[in-house]
């Protein structure tokens, strides 16, 4: 029996999955195909699985009607701002809460783990009076400003520090080593598999990131990819679908070419944290 | 170890236990507060303090403006109870919530289950499943707003290839929530199931070769062992899902933008709109505060879960 049925078996796994990862990748497949298409192809019945000829003809659409340069560097200002700023302010917190104990401790790292319960869907409306006021409304710091730290990447690195052997601390301590010097030269390069996952999610977190954006940003040279792709589809309600396209794909393009070069690590990363940006 | 005591006298070995150590340990009070403080006093600004003005400002009239604020008691609550608008919002929100949760955990967990066993280009389909989750739900809603097109889009042009009526999909207020769930699916899948086969693969082999032993069959395996085992996972999955799902925004601005007549229309979209296009900043506060509740609600739910699963294992 068992003999009998197993290459049955295989196969019916292979029909699922090879069936869903058909539906899964039709859409990064029709948005490649899309944009180099001619326009005809694109509106043609019965549907063109490949172009008649591939055109770039979207391509130069997209980029006359849109900045999409500043658009990536934007996006790119933000997230090593964001990430720089959370993993440097978290490693330090990480650390103290780790190592050292202190009056109040616990009640300050329940109030950073609580932040994570208020997302920003929630104090958007405050935070943008509150910046408003300071004049931070359209600016790189007003983007920044709920992403300056990570609850987040405080609990991971605490977490990372603490399977550090104190004996690793106290050893540099003899040896004259301040703390200061202990977090940034001893413990940061200990646990930088942490430090890597946590950068690489928060990268991914801040670089997808619209809802903020599109609230504290008004003037188009601050847009980041998100608000500048939202923004790209409609001013006049005329739909262009090649060039919609092209323009997606130009915002997508770095981070999937990450992905495939580096999808391995990423996925285990997500896996073994639990969190997606 | 008493002898040569007397001779160490001198500065550092002897005297380093003792005086070093609470030496350190006044100069880590100072330390740890140092360290600590840029985290807390940037969440302190940008985090805690809007919390708590979100609160204050849902009992306010806020005229950023005029830069005045007027205490109207419940006065927003009030007027939320009787917004058609936002009722449907809640309505659709939850609907969101509670379809897109289940589903998407029940084919992660199948799809997680299929992924356990050993097959040619595993890795392969795993970061296939994977990939829609590290691309922008903004781009990858545009695409989709694509392929729902009625007339040209991908989906239409498949059913009419096949002899079936093109459905109307983001522009039909009875089919654009699911086709917007649909879209939410395809996003999280990977997700789910990543997490799920590292539930899957923390499961020690001892427990399937004594149910076999003891004469369970694969389904019997699998409901007494697996589903059970899995509970943890399931439920942070659940929990974790949930809370994004209530605060799903990216999708709906881009597919439908709320609409056709409200029926995609969600809790932070009503709340962007009224705050930041029609500058009801303390009307979209209370709405804020509504979230909220449901987030804490929910919360509370997976502190006691994640309890009794702690006694559990």
């Amino acid at each position: 029996m068992r003999t009998f049925w197993a290459p049955i078996g295989r196969l019916g796994v292979y029909i699922v999955v090879g069936g869903v990862a058909a539906i899964m990748i039709l859409p990064f497949y029709w948005m490649v195909i899309t944009s180099f298409m001619p326009a005809p192809d694109i509106l043609s019945f019965p549907p063109k699985w490949f172009p008649t000829h591939v055109t770039f003809e979207h391509f130069v659409v997209a980029f006359a009607k849109a900045p999409w340069l500043s658009y990536y560097w934007n996006s790119l200002v933000v997230a090593v701002g964001s990430v720089s700023c959370s993993l440097l302010f978290g490693l330090f917190a990480g650390y103290a809460f780790a190592v050292y104990r202190f009056p109040l401790q616990n009640l300050f790292f329940l109030l950073i783990l609580g932040t994570l319960m208020v997302p920003v869907q929630v104090t958007s409306v405050a935070l943008y009076i509150q910046l408003s006021k300071i004049g931070w409304v359209d600016t790189f710091l007003g983007i920044l400003a709920p992403n300056f730290a990570s609850a987040f990447g405080v609990f991971m690195l605490r977490q990372g520090i603490k399977q550090i052997p104190v004996d690793v601390i106290e050893a540099a301590r003899i040896d004259g080593a301040g703390e200061m010097r202990i977090v940034l030269t001893i413990i940061a390069p200990l646990i930088k598999t942490t430090v890597a996952t946590v950068a690489m999610i928060l990268f991914l977190g801040s670089w997808n990131d619209f809802l903020w954006p599109v609230i504290i940003i008004n003037s188009a040279g601050l847009r980041t990819l998100p608000v500048g792709i939202a923004l790209f589809k409609d001013p006049y309600g005329n739909i262009n679908y090649g060039p919609l396209m092209a323009a997606t794909l130009i915002s997508t393009a770095p981070m999937l070419i990450a992905y495939v070069v580096s999808q391995k690590y990423m996925i285990r990363g997500i896996a073994m944290t639990g969190l997606k940006g | 170890m008493q002898p040569g005591r007397e001779g160490e006298q001198s500065p550092r070995p002897a005297s380093y236990p003792r005086r070093t150590i609470s030496r350190l340990h006044s100069r880590h009070i100072f330390h740890a507060y140092l360290f600590i403080a840029p985290v807390v006093l940037l969440f302190g600004l940008f985090r805690v303090l809007p919390s708590v003005q979100t609160l204050l400002f849902s009992f306010y009239k806020v005229e950023l403006l005029k830069d005045r604020l007027t205490f109207i008691g419940l006065d927003n609550f009030i007027s939320l109870f009787s917004d058609e608008i936002f009722q449907k919002a809640t309505v659709n929100t939850l609907t969101y919530v509670i379809t897109i949760v289940p589903i998407s955990a029940f084919l992660g967990l199948v799809l997680a289950v299929l992924f356990n066993a050993q097959f040619a280009l595993k890795e392969f389909f795993k970061a296939v499943y994977f990939s829609p989750m590290v691309t922008s739900t903004v781009a990858a809603a545009m695409v989709w707003w694509w392929m729902y097109n009625p007339q040209f889009g991908i989906f239409n042009v498949l059913l009419r290839l096949v002899g079936l009526p093109g459905q109307p999909w983001l522009m039909s207020s009875h089919m654009a929530l699911p086709s917007i769930i649909i879209f939410s699916v395809w996003k999280n899948l990977g997700y789910n199931m990543i997490i799920y086969l590292a539930g899957l693969q923390a499961i020690p082999q001892q427990f399937y070769e004594a149910a076999t032993i003891d004469g369970a069959g694969p389904v019997m395996r699998f409901r007494h062992v697996t589903i059970p085992l899995l509970a943890p996972t399931t439920t942070f999955i659940l929990i974790y899902d949930t809370i994004l799902a209530l605060q799903v925004f990216d999708q709906v601005f881009v597919l439908t933008g709320g609409g056709p007549a409200n029926s995609t229309n969600v809790v932070v979209l009503d709340l962007y709109r009224q705050a930041f296009e029609r500058y009801n900043f303390g009307y979209a506060a209370a709405e804020a505060m509504v979230l909220f509740l449901f987030i804490l609600a929910v919360t509370i739910l997976q502190y006691y879960y994640s309890r009794r699963y702690e006694v559990a294992y």
